[in-house]
């Protein structure tokens, strides 16, 4: 009876949260700018609140920083770890900037 | 043997075991930002032939490999610059795809995510996706669709995480350009990943 209550109370603020604050779209374009500069302390907390109530939001979130985190780890990555997977110099571009190499020293 | 004989065959001994070490390191690091094998190719020559120039101010300090992607980090920044000088002149800039069908246009809900291209839970971690060559293929066709211009701004932000001012000096676009350009990118990538690799099981 009374999660019945609390249930209902949840999604009435819920609902009502979503209807005050910005939509999706402009709360998604908030999220990839707060991976550029600091935002305004409003922002936050429009961000943070609709954050809150809305999953697909916080995922979109997550992702963000998801592919943030795997393209810097792979922009970064150690020679050692991908020598299978790795692209090579042809041999033809190889011996094209051996020869170059040759002619400046 | 005269001396600049003896300092010039040194030098040219240096160059070809700094290929044979480095080269396919280089290369690999330029052609994931540049996504152009030939262009790839021209930044791991000038990085080369630059070591050569300098290389009495290297004079050993430190790691060789890092002294070398020192330059070529330089070397991909003024690639991206070319392009940006080369683009033709006039034209309409392009925004890139702006993607409002993600969201509802219609009804109460206008603005708010469509249920059918709202994000879902990815269940994976950047450490597993980084030896997929299949999972960097598919990163690498979601960029292509996209302006060159946003995947400059986006590689400079995302992949080596230089500040916004830097990106707009390189690429000579204004801050608030440079905001929608990522958001854009970030929109179309974001979804194109999820489609065509989350939601396959691999």
């Amino acid at each position: 009876m009374a999660d019945n209550a609390y249930d209902k109370l949840k999604h009435s603020i819920r609902y009502w949260l979503l209807r005050k604050l910005p939509t999706c779209q402009q709360t998604v374009e908030k999220i990839s700018q707060s991976m550029d500069r600091k935002l305004t302390l409003r922002e936050r907390i429009n961000l943070k609140l609709h954050i809150w109530i809305c999953a697909w939001c916080q995922w979109y979130m997550e992702h963000l920083q998801f592919i943030r985190d795997t393209a810097r780890a792979k922009g970064a990555e150690s020679p050692d770890l991908s020598s299978t997977s790795a692209p090579t110099l042809s041999s033809e571009a190889r011996e094209r900037i051996k020869r170059k190499l040759a002619g400046e020293s | 043997m005269s001396q600049a004989q003896a300092t010039s065959d040194a030098l040219s001994a240096d160059a070809g075991r700094w290929l044979d070490e480095h080269g396919d390191y280089l290369f690999k690091y330029a052609s994931f930002r540049l996504r152009d094998d030939t262009a790839a190719e021209d930044a791991v020559q000038e990085t080369f032939l630059a070591a050569l120039r300098a290389y009495e101010k290297f004079e050993g300090r430190g790691s060789e490999r890092t002294w070398l992607v020192g330059i070529l980090k330089h070397k991909i920044i003024d690639h991206f610059r070319k392009l940006e000088r080369e683009a033709p002149i006039g034209e309409d800039v392009d925004e890139g795809p702006e993607h409002v069908e993600f969201f509802e246009r219609t009804d109460q809900w206008v603005g708010h995510w469509n249920a059918d291209r709202a994000p879902s839970d990815w269940h994976a971690t950047p450490a597993e996706l980084l030896e997929r060559a299949d999972f960097w293929n598919v990163f690498d066709d979601c960029l292509t669709p996209l302006p060159q211009r946003m995947v400059s701004a986006f590689t400079l932000r995302e992949v080596d995480g230089l500040k916004s001012e830097e990106i707009c000096e390189i690429l000579s676009i204004s801050v608030n350009n440079l905001w929608v350009m990522l958001h854009r990118a970030r929109l179309h990538l974001r979804n194109c990943l999820e489609v065509n690799w989350f939601k396959h099981p691999h």
